[in-house]
């Protein structure tokens, strides 16, 4: 990526020896192309990261932008325009051997105008509460984007300090977090998820933190992976002359690691990156959907689609109340799939197209 | 390769320890206590329970000190039992928990077992033709419709399935394992097994094909560029020879170390798609367990995955040296 320096050439458009013969300086004649501009030219070749990244792009505008321009409800705001709601009961009687049916309506007036069909008022109605889902859609989508985000970054820089340590130092040290690795990925996922949520209902923790405590948690068990990617990058690393003439230098320690190896291993890094800020996503939501994650009455996409698992009716007759928050989450996690694709293979030095 | 095998279950004793320890801190600290809800259920009924017998029952169940040395105290006594394969009484159920574990096993073994038969079956095939027609429109639509897969929340791709063909088409049951109302023997028992499990399966197949399809696809194109490939071709061999016989033998490598990476989720039950379908399979029992706070269960529960990791992680180690002679383990 960017430390490296020295420039490649990539087409030639003249041969070599008329150069030499009108002596036109080199640069004329040879395209030349810093290995980043390479990598940024590979990756919006690939239509299906341009489509990743338009995805994620608009997601971002939608969740971020979108509640400063539509301001017509906000995340916790009930329409309390009313909602009247009639049933229809009969009874039958036989009075003399002839039988009357009595129909009976009620009309019963709610203060909540809930479930209400998508209309010019609400773009997607309402949910069984009364949220307008259209903006709920929006404040979910911050959750779900920063949060991941967060995660994701704390992953990278545990992961990459642990793993660079690891693969640096070797022995003792290195068998140690190794092993620490090892644990860490034995414990299982949701089980302890579960847990650990148990314990932050009682801790009497304000609904809107919880998630954040959550993701810590799913960080501190998510981090061997990014360190085993750098422990093993910066082993095999260790060993090129490069790394003889820094020792040779005498630089220090720290700066061997995160200056001359850190930088070698950002390819997969990066990558690695962008593909588990989709399962990121997915794991936010697999919380919330659990009810574990974000709570009533703030928004997730999750928390959104939860409301089916116990309510069959609005599975079934109210789609508008689940289904956008579920393409909501498979546009999400798809967009950092296909950017994460597009890079590998943009990053691939193997790869010549 | 015997020294290495013993070194490596060795190193997984210790790491089963390490990760039972932090298991058990954590179960300790749930809020959620099994013998308060018992005892309320008694003071429900009319009945009063004394202050003593309170304090017996929570001494008996082992949960008497919630000290950190009290917790130490109850984490020693539980791996004293386990070195005796007792993995204690679950709460809820009145049983021993690997009892428990093992009823509800089987289930979730079956639909993970044929989910992954059909993924395989579906998987490899899709992976190899989008190798062999490498950016071709074939290989797009395949790629994109695998990632659609892979980027579903299974609850949300489960209950839209269950909504589209159970509840509007009704083809499929919407949920448990068998119709309560009637009662099946032989083959339609079986047949109605069929019908309660296919969504679930529906569900997880489409979930998960795309990993693997995505594994075989990456495999086989490194098979396809290497030089062995090409002498086959310029021997003048059939394409379909080159690619059945000569890529696809290679391609098989990673794809046999992953099955053995897999062995632990055919037993742990997948907890989402059991509560989506309401599937009595060891999940879902575990994730009520965890609401009633049976700690010794989900004690259980949980070691029993780890395990299952960690012998996965070494099986998958071992059949890599055993598929591919080139590496050496050691």
């Amino acid at each position: 990526m960017e430390n490296v320096t020295e420039k490649e050439v990539i087409e030639a458009s003249a041969p070599q020896a008329s150069a030499e013969d009108t002596e036109v300086p080199l640069d004329k004649n040879v395209r030349l192309m810093s290995p980043t501009r390479m990598v940024v030219r590979r990756f919006f070749r690939s239509k299906l990261s341009i489509v990743g990244l338009i995805m994620v792009v608009g997601l971002f505008l939608f969740s971020f932008a979108g509640p400063l321009i539509y301001t017509e409800w906000g995340e916790i705001e009930l329409d309390e325009s009313g909602k009247t709601e009639y049933s229809v009961s009969e009874t039958s009687y036989t009075v003399d051997g002839k039988e009357y049916t009595v129909r009976q309506t009620t009309e019963k007036s709610l203060k909540d105008n809930f479930l209400a069909p998508p209309s010019s008022e609400h773009i997607l109605g309402t949910d069984n509460e009364g949220y307008d889902i259209f903006v709920r859609l929006m404040y979910g989508g911050r959750i779900s984007l920063i949060v991941s985000f967060i995660a994701v970054f704390l992953i990278t820089i545990l992961g990459v300090i642990m793993g660079g340590i690891a693969g640096f130092f070797g022995g003792a040290v290195d068998n140690i977090i190794m092993r620490l690795c090892d644990i860490l990925i034995c414990l299982p996922g949701i089980p302890i998820l579960l847990i650990i949520s148990t314990i932050l209902d009682a801790s009497e923790i304000d609904a809107k933190y919880r998630i954040y405590l959550l993701m810590i948690y799913l960080t501190f068990i998510s981090w061997p992976g990014t360190a085993r990617l750098v422990r093993g990058q910066i082993l095999s690393l260790r060993e090129q002359e490069y790394m003889v003439a820094a020792e040779a230098m005498g630089y220090s320690v720290s700066r061997k690691i995160f200056k001359h190896l850190v930088p070698n291993v950002m390819p997969q890094l990066i990558v690695s990156m962008s593909l588990s800020l989709g399962s990121m996503i997915l794991y936010e939501a697999t919380l919330s959907y659990l009810n574990l994650g974000v709570k009533a009455p703030y928004a997730a996409w999750g928390t959104m689609i939860n409301i089916i698992s116990t309510n069959q009716d609005i599975l079934q007759n109210h789609l508008n109340v689940w289904v956008p928050a579920g393409v909501c989450i498979v546009i999400a996690v798809l967009g950092f799939n296909f950017i994460g694709d597009g890079l590998r293979d943009a990053l691939d030095p193997k790869a010549r197209r | 390769m015997f020294k290495y095998i013993l070194k490596r279950l060795l190193m997984s004793v210790l790491i089963l320890l390490g990760v039972s320890m932090i298991i058990y801190f954590l179960i300790r600290l749930m809020p959620v206590d099994f013998i308060q809800d018992k005892i309320n259920a008694i003071n429900q009924g009319g009945a009063t329970v004394s202050e003593e017998t309170v304090n017996a029952m929570y001494e008996m169940y082992g949960l008497g000190d919630d000290s950190f040395l009290g917790i130490l105290k109850g984490y020693f006594s539980w791996l004293g039992a386990l070195a005796t394969f007792d993995l204690g009484t679950s709460f809820v159920y009145g049983i021993p928990v690997a009892q428990v574990i093992f009823e509800h096993m089987g289930i979730s073994f079956a639909i993970a077992l044929i989910a992954t038969i059909f993924e395989f079956l579906i998987a490899i095939p899709l992976g190899i033709t989008a190798a062999t027609h490498q950016y071709s429109f074939r290989d797009y639509l395949v790629t994109v419709l695998v990632m659609i897969g892979i980027s579903l929340p299974s609850f949300f791709f489960g209950q839209m399935l269950k909504d589209v063909l159970a509840l509007k088409l009704g083809w499929f049951p919407a949920s448990g394992l068998v119709n309560a109302t009637a009662s099946f023997t032989g083959a339609e028992l079986l047949l109605d097994y069929v019908r309660h499990m296919f969504i679930p399966i529906l569900t997880i197949v489409i979930l998960s094909i795309g990993a693997r399809m995505r594994m075989t696809r990456t495999n086989m194109l490194e098979v396809m560029n290497s030089d062995y490939i090409r002498t086959a071709r310029a021997k003048g061999l059939k394409e379909s020879v080159v690619i059945n016989k000569h890529a696809f033998r290679n391609t098989l490598i990673p794809l046999v170390t992953s099955l053995a990476g897999l062995l632990p989720s055919l037993f742990s039950g997948a907890i989402i798609t059991e509560q989506v379908f309401d599937l009595p399979g060891i999940g879902n029992i575990a994730l009520d367990a965890m609401n009633r706070g049976d700690i010794p269960f989900i004690m259980g529960y949980n070691m029993f995955l780890a395990l299952l990791s960690v012998i996965g992680v070494l099986l998958a180690d071992l059949m890599y040296g055993l598929v591919d002679p080139r590496v050496k383990l050691g």
